[in-house]
């Protein structure tokens, strides 16, 4: 398993088909070695804000991007958003919304948010292949993030 | 001249006083006509019973007169002096002659003179103004004296005479004539004692029967006209012209060739008539105004109300459902203003209770639409993401494992492979459909023929290397939601390209035609067409009928179309024949509108 510190690409999904298969998109293209997936909300949040007690608490561990899943038991994806881009520390790291809905309000209310992208899961796994790891290409190896 | 346009579309409140004072003015003319016809009529009838009864006393006096002077010839001409003296052919008895003479006129009376003539037609004697002697005439056949016509001598001498015969005894031969012979003395005075006495205002005229001369007893005149000198009407007199319109008639002296004729002027006469019509239209005048001002007055009684009605009735119109008309009173107009008010007050009601009954249907409806909202995310997200790993997790198979497959497994996971996809498309469509029906239509003027233009570029461009060619005629703008005119116009094309991949080459013609305030869009293929007996089915969700080996498709294409038409107020509708081509029709309101 990835340790915290190593993590470049944070994914938060709950479904662990989807999680499966995003991991297996981005091993195709090599970038699967420090991915670390959080399974809710609630986890995502204890990564970076949790009080020590749990596991994944490590300060200064940052990732280079975050695929995040709207739909999350205990806390939802925009709100996981939402304290993510508040906290000075944390609203640098580009947040790749990937989900399956297509619905207006929620592609608007992400942006709002300040996500960097949208990207709608689409059905076929072919299709989905190339989305994720074209998204996982883009943030870790050509995006230069700010200092 | 252009006719002018008559004011029915005047306000009341002028209609009725114009009305009344029209209908006011027509009853005082009317009645002014007629009223001045009559005291025209009895002025005339009046001035021609004057002209006759003139004549009537004139004549009398003249016939008086001139019996007067037939009686003092005949005397003269009796005396037995004179006979002698007449009889002795003037050599005896002159004196007695001049003494019977004298017991008619006496010496030195003027305009009178006497003659004394033989049967031979001499003169035996001259007494009087020498100048009114007489010539030789025939003695008269009759026994009493004979009063001759007027006549003239120098122009300016008016005389008669009056002429007797002499015998030698009472039954004895005629031995010659006595002569009297009387001038007419002319003056202004003469004339203006004569009228005077008939009144000032008429002339009276005296002359002879046959003609010339008249004259009026100052001075000679022409005679009055033939035609009223022949009126013989002695109830009504002659109207003529002379120097101007005159009434007048002629009465025969009898016993003498005269005749007398009294005359009016008819502009005279009618003076008064006219002073009272004058007076009488000023009356009417006064009286027209004052119905005038008086049906003005009226009519605001009753166009005030109405317009405190209209008033009222705008301000409930543009929203004010608070307003009430004060119109006082138990009439017409009263009942009006209190029905209206009683209208009002209903229409407040039901208006109120419309508005809660909006708010409380908007927020159920607010409900079931938050409801749909959550239903199609759940859809939207919770039926992709098995969907997403039954295809997935296929292909992982045939990739990791596909070496261990037997050919029939792999073909099985490729129809799972299909089917999935086909899934996902239904699922994607049937969400962009649901979708469209909780958007809000924002319309504004849209450039159709820009925006088809636009479609048939990508449509063309998705067909590749096929003969498709798209024809756009001239496409008049319409109003509308853009992004949704847009959608329907692609499933369109998309759906003509789809249908004449079979051609070479695919005809697709988009067109338009007037319908009054509408425009009608067509889009024409020569495709596969469609059976006729099923094109109420063709707009319908999932409703399809080609099968899915022929053309692809999830059915949900032409429900959009017609769920945007729909959504545009417009209507929508195909027609097509098997293996011949479809059209699809469709109307917009124009840009315009």
């Amino acid at each position: 398993m990835t340790q915290p510190h190593e993590v470049e690409i944070l994914l938060v999904e709950d479904n662990p088909s989807d999680a499966e298969l995003t991991l297996r998109a981005l091993k195709q293209r090599n970038l699967a070695n420090q991915v670390f997936v959080c399974h809710d909300g609630a986890e995502a949040l204890e990564f970076f804000f949790g009080d020590g007690s749990h596991a994944l608490r490590e300060i200064g561990a940052v990732p280079k991007v975050i695929l995040l899943d709207l739909k999350l038991p205990k806390v939802d994806g925009l709100e996981v958003l939402r304290r993510l881009k508040e906290e000075d520390r944390t609203k640098k790291i580009p947040v790749v919304v990937l989900t399956s809905s297509r619905e207006e309000p929620d592609i608007a209310r992400a942006y709002r948010l300040g996500a960097n992208s949208y990207i709608v899961k689409p059905v076929d796994f072919e299709a989905f292949a190339r989305a994720v790891s074209d998204v996982g290409l883009y943030w870790l190896l050509l995006n230069h993030p700010p200092r | 001249m252009t006719p002018t346009r008559l004011p029915w579309n005047w306000s009341i409140e002028r209609k009725l006083p114009l009305f009344f004072s029209a209908l006011l003015v027509a009853v005082v003319l009317v009645m002014l006509g007629a009223a001045y016809q009559q005291v025209r009529n009895a002025a005339l009838g009046f001035a021609s019973e004057r002209v006759l009864r003139s004549n009537k006393e004139w004549v009398s006096v003249f016939q008086r007169s001139a019996t007067t002077q037939r009686t003092q010839t005949t005397t003269l001409a009796a005396d037995p002096g004179l006979r002698d003296f007449v009889t002795s052919g003037g050599r005896r008895g002159r004196d007695w002659a001049l003494a019977a003479m004298r017991r008619i006129a006496p010496d030195a009376t003027p305009n009178v003179a006497m003659e004394v003539w033989d049967s031979g037609g001499h003169r035996l004697l001259l007494r009087g103004d020498s100048a009114l002697a007489t010539d030789p005439a025939p003695v008269p056949a009759s026994d009493s004296a004979v009063i001759g016509p007027f006549r003239l001598r120098h122009d300016t001498l008016l005389y008669y005479q009056v002429d007797a015969a002499v015998r030698r005894g009472a039954e004895g031969a005629v031995v010659g004539r006595v002569v009297q012979i009387r001038r007419l003395n002319l003056s202004a005075l003469a004339r203006q004692m004569l009228t005077g006495i008939a009144g000032g205002d008429m002339t009276l005229l005296l002359g002879n029967a046959a003609g010339e001369p008249w004259t009026d007893l100052e001075k000679l005149i022409p005679p009055p006209p033939a035609e009223a000198r022949a009126h013989r009407d002695t109830t009504v007199a002659a109207t003529y012209e002379r120097d101007g319109t005159k009434i007048g008639a002629a009465a025969p002296i009898p016993g003498t060739p005269w005749m007398f004729f009294s005359e009016l002027s008819q502009q005279h006469v009618l003076a008064p008539s006219l002073g009272y019509l004058r007076r009488m239209s000023l009356i009417a005048a006064v009286i027209v105004l004052v119905g005038a001002l008086g049906a003005w007055w009226v009519s605001r009684r009753i166009t005030d109300p109405l317009r405190h009605l209209t008033t009222a009735a705008a301000a409930i119109a543009s929203g004010d459902l608070a307003q009430r008309v004060d119109v006082p009173g138990t009439d017409e107009l009263g009942h009006l203003g209190r029905s209206f008010n009683a209208m009002a007050g209903e229409v407040q009601r039901a208006r109120s209770d419309l508005e809660h009954q909006v708010v409380e249907r908007t927020q159920a409806l607010r409900e079931t639409n938050a409801e749909l909202e959550a239903f199609s995310y759940s859809v939207s997200h919770d039926l992709r993401a098995p969907l997403r790993a039954i295809h997935g997790f296929a292909r992982i198979l045939l990739e990791d494992h596909g070496t261990q497959l037997e050919p029939e497994a792999k073909r099985v996971l490729s129809v799972i492979d299909e089917n999935t996809r086909r899934m996902g498309h239904l699922i994607d469509d049937l969400l962009a459909f649901s979708r469209l029906g909780r958007k809000e239509v924002e319309t504004a003027r849209v450039d159709m023929a820009e925006l088809v233009r636009t479609v048939a570029e990508e449509v063309r461009r998705g067909a590749g290397d096929r003969a498709l060619d798209i024809t756009i005629g001239p496409l008049p703008p319409a109003r509308g939601d853009r992004d949704m005119l847009r959608q329907a116009i692609t499933n369109l094309l998309d759906n003509a390209a789809k249908f004449t991949r079979r051609r070479t080459p695919g005809l697709i013609d988009v067109g338009h035609r007037a319908d009054g305030a509408e425009t009608v869009y067509y889009v024409k293929d020569n495709g596969a067409g469609f059976d006729p007996r099923y094109a109420g089915k063709l707009f319908g969700v999932f409703q399809r009928l080609h099968r899915a080996e022929e053309f692809e498709g999830t059915g949900v294409g032409l429900a959009i179309v017609q769920r945007i038409v729909l959504r545009h107020g417009g209507r929508v509708w195909a027609e097509g024949q098997l293996d011949a081509g479809a059209t699809f029709f469709f109307t917009l309101r124009g840009a315009d509108a």
